[in-house]
């Protein structure tokens, strides 16, 4: 499978989904206006990803300074779509990555954690 | 036209940045991070900017998604006349985001409607009921997902205030969110 990479730009972050590593980063800031066109490829790629059984662990690192509340939405649609693969036996982990002054990040993956209780989604502060 | 009439208006309103026109997502982009660039340099704290930040793109989102004029380009992307006003209440001590476009008539009992049920909640109840709305998805549409008022209080120290004013047939909205 071929990866997906975007490159970032002011308002939406960069993604490198790498099928080859299992590493899947998304990093930036998301605000887009159109943000459910916007994350359709992701979601696409990521769906097709995961039908495929890894013996490797996929990992998901996302570091977002900024999202806005459309972002929060497809965020959770992505959260559903890696439920649903963990739910069939893969192996997934999810690293939150905020800066320590960011208390808003944290909150939101707070949140993503309550709601995601099966899945294994890690606060990572940067120093 | 009278530039020393609006220069004291915004002085008095402790305007820090406003703008006046068509709102797209390049210009929201570029005018928050000018704004945030412009607190940063004067001292303010980060997580107050963040916040501001925050307010700011849903309002300005709300203004390019719902006005009433708009138009509409490739993409699904859209520009709509609205005004934005970035400043400080020496009154309150806080800074403020406070945004104006015209809207459908329409609309005006939904959005009150909204803003009501959302200004009666405290911070713990908002985050509660953001997280069931994006779980629900039922306000979602083809550009949000319908929770920018939720948003927008959950980053705001004060109730949100709004009013609408009619203007020879045209229903204005504004609102007014303190950091």
């Amino acid at each position: 499978m071929e990866n997906l990479i975007i490159k970032a730009t002011k308002y939406t972050p960069e993604i490198n989904l790498d099928a080859s590593t299992n590493i899947l980063s998304i990093v930036g800031k998301s605000y887009p206006e159109n943000t459910f066109e916007f994350y359709k490829p992701v979601m696409i790629w990521v769906e097709k990803f995961l039908e495929i059984k890894y013996e490797k662990e996929i990992v998901f690192n996302i570091e977002l300074e900024y999202l806005n509340s459309s972002s929060l939405k497809a965020y959770f649609d992505l959260f559903d779509c890696i439920e649903l693969a963990h739910e069939k036996g893969q192996n997934l982990a999810i690293n939150w990555i905020y800066d320590e002054d960011n208390d808003i990040a944290e909150e939101t993956g707070e949140d993503f954690i309550a709601d995601f209780e099966s899945l294994s989604i890690k606060l990572i502060v940067k120093n | 036209m009278d530039i020393s009439k609006i220069r004291t208006v915004m002085e008095e309103e402790g305007v820090v940045f406003s703008f006046s026109g068509m709102i797209s997502q390049t210009l929201t982009s570029f005018m928050l991070e000018t704004a945030k660039t412009q607190l940063e340099d004067s001292g303010e704290d980060t997580k107050m900017i963040r916040s501001m930040f925050l307010i700011a793109i849903e309002q300005l989102q709300n203004v390019m998604s719902y006005s009433k004029e708009r138009d509409i380009h490739q993409g699904n992307k859209y520009t709509s006349p609205g005004v934005l006003v970035i400043g400080y209440s020496d009154e309150l001590q806080k800074y403020y985001v406070n945004s104006s476009n015209e809207i459908f008539e329409k609309d005006k009992e939904k959005v009150s409607k909204k803003l009501d049920e959302i200004n009666n909640m405290e911070k713990e109840d908002l985050r509660k009921f953001l997280r069931e709305k994006l779980r629900s998805a039922e306000d979602k549409h083809d550009r949000g997902a319908g929770v920018g008022f939720i948003e927008m209080a959950k980053r705001s120290s004060e109730k949100l205030e709004y009013n609408f004013e009619e203007i020879n047939g045209k229903h204005y909205f504004h609102i007014l969110a303190y950091v």
